[in-house]
């Protein structure tokens, strides 16, 4: 378990630089491709709670460190926001785990498509902090896109995501159903 | 829930209280290590984005050769390499002299660096730099381009410096307008981004008479950005109900950019 915890949480750190790399979907009006929240959510539905929160901890943690600018010393997004951000649909997805130990490809699928749908809440979320901080609800197409688009290419990639992920943990002998077996 | 995991969630709320509570220097602090942890694998991701770039290029044009002489196509394919390696270089050479030329002219103290990422990715507009403070970088230098203003030094380690945009909504810039006694504050909004910059300047008289095509640079107030550094062009003026706004065409393309001088100070 812990080794593939390690190659989930280096997947999430190289994910975090490949997406620095991937140029905006212009015809989504500027919304991102994000590899990240899978990959958390995937990890949330895997392993135990403690696990989970290291995963939440460390991932929140690396977004705001290479994302979030300090002005002279001045952010209106504190660092670690991002960590409580992520932390609520990172639980709502383990609530599943237990579908997700038991059931075979289809539920995984299924599982996969609601993580993706939960990708726009952590962005909406930080629009919604940044948009308190700076007193300013400013409001276009171009916002609703940028949340919103990032959740629709994560219902096409999501589920690739949790398949290279299935298979990752195959190959280094970690499987959700056998580790579970021997806790009960 | 069990013991593990009650230990757990205590650990897990300590450290994000820790980490929110930190002082800002403190956590700007560790926002620079973090950077300079990252630094080379950043700058190894731009070299193979690059080395990318110039491979596309070439396989474009060995499609086009192919279709020209399909006969002579051995023989093409190795000068046709000779002349693209020729080209990037000479394109390369044109930059850098167009780039020496601007350090040389501009009246301030530049320090040269590359772009080596974009986030694209956030409701923030920043990129990383390849210089920092062993190269004389300091919080809040501005950076700029022979084409105008890219945006300011935000954190600083060792070799890397992240870069807030000129497109961001945090970043307020105070500008004149040429030809007006005009000033206002330019900043992005949050739907900006570096491909479709927003940049809106505000706090105008309403009756300011404002064209577009008119020309938008740095009124040096504040400190931070010398003054006459050009920003962009006014693209539309309108007025609301208690301020004139003009929308702005950044001059820098910030989704292409890849010189950019930091300015140290005045010669």
């Amino acid at each position: 378990m812990i080794r593939f915890f390690l190659v989930l949480i280096l997947s999430i750190f190289l994910s975090f630089i490949f997406q620095l790399y991937i140029p905006p979907m212009i015809f989504l009006k500027g919304a991102a491709i994000l590899f990240v929240p899978a990959l958390l959510f995937y990890g949330s539905l895997a392993f135990p709670f403690p696990l989970v929160l290291v995963l939440v901890f460390v991932t929140g943690l690396w977004n705001d460190l290479l994302t979030i600018p300090r002005s002279s010393g001045h952010s209106d997004y504190v660092i670690g926001t991002s960590i409580i951000i992520y932390l609520i649909p990172a639980l709502i997805i383990h609530g599943f785990r237990p579908l997700f130990i038991r059931k075979g490809w289809a539920v995984h699928l299924v599982l996969a498509e609601l993580a993706a749908i939960l990708t726009p809440f952590c962005l909406l979320a930080q629009y919604a902090i940044l948009s308190f901080e700076r007193s300013d609800f400013f409001f276009s197409d171009v916002i609703v896109w940028r949340i919103l688009g990032p959740g629709l290419i994560a219902m096409v990639t999501t589920p690739f995501v949790f398949l290279f992920l299935s298979s990752l943990s195959h190959l280094v002998g970690f499987r959700p159903r056998a580790e579970v077996m021997k806790l009960t | 829930m069990r013991g593990p995991s009650i230990a757990t969630l205590v650990v897990f709320v300590v450290l994000v209280l820790v980490l929110i509570l930190l002082p800002g220097g403190c956590k700007q602090q560790i926002q620079a290590n973090f950077l300079q942890f990252v630094s080379p694998i950043l700058k190894t991701g731009s070299s193979v984005q690059q080395g990318l770039g110039g491979m596309s290029g070439g396989l474009k044009k060995l499609d086009e050769l192919e279709k020209e002489n399909r006969q002579l196509r051995q023989e093409n394919e190795q000068l046709r390499t000779t002349n693209n390696l020729l080209k990037t270089l000479e394109t390369e050479v044109n930059r850098l002299n167009k780039a020496l030329g601007f350090r040389e002219r501009s009246p301030f103290r530049l320090i040269p660096a590359r772009v080596i990422a974009r986030d694209n990715a956030s409701w923030w507009n920043t990129c990383s730099i390849d210089r920092g403070s062993e190269d004389g970088l300091a919080v809040d230098m501005a950076v700029v381009t022979e084409a105008g203003l890219v945006g300011k030094v935000a954190t600083v380690a060792k070799n890397i410096s992240s870069v807030v945009l000129v497109s961001d909504e945090s970043l307020r810039v105070s500008v004149s307008i040429e030809g007006t006694n005009e000033q206002g504050i330019i900043s992005g909004t949050r739907a900006s981004s570096n491909f479709a910059p927003d940049l809106r300047i505000r706090f105008l008289t309403k009756t300011a008479e404002i064209k577009p095509g008119m020309q938008v640079t740095t009124s040096g107030t504040g400190g931070v950005f010398p003054s006459g550094v050009i920003v962009g062009t006014v693209k539309q003026f309108t007025v609301k109900e208690l301020e004139g706004v003009a929308f702005v065409q950044p001059a820098v393309d910030l989704n292409k950019v890849q010189d950019v001088f930091v300015i140290s100070g005045i010669k």
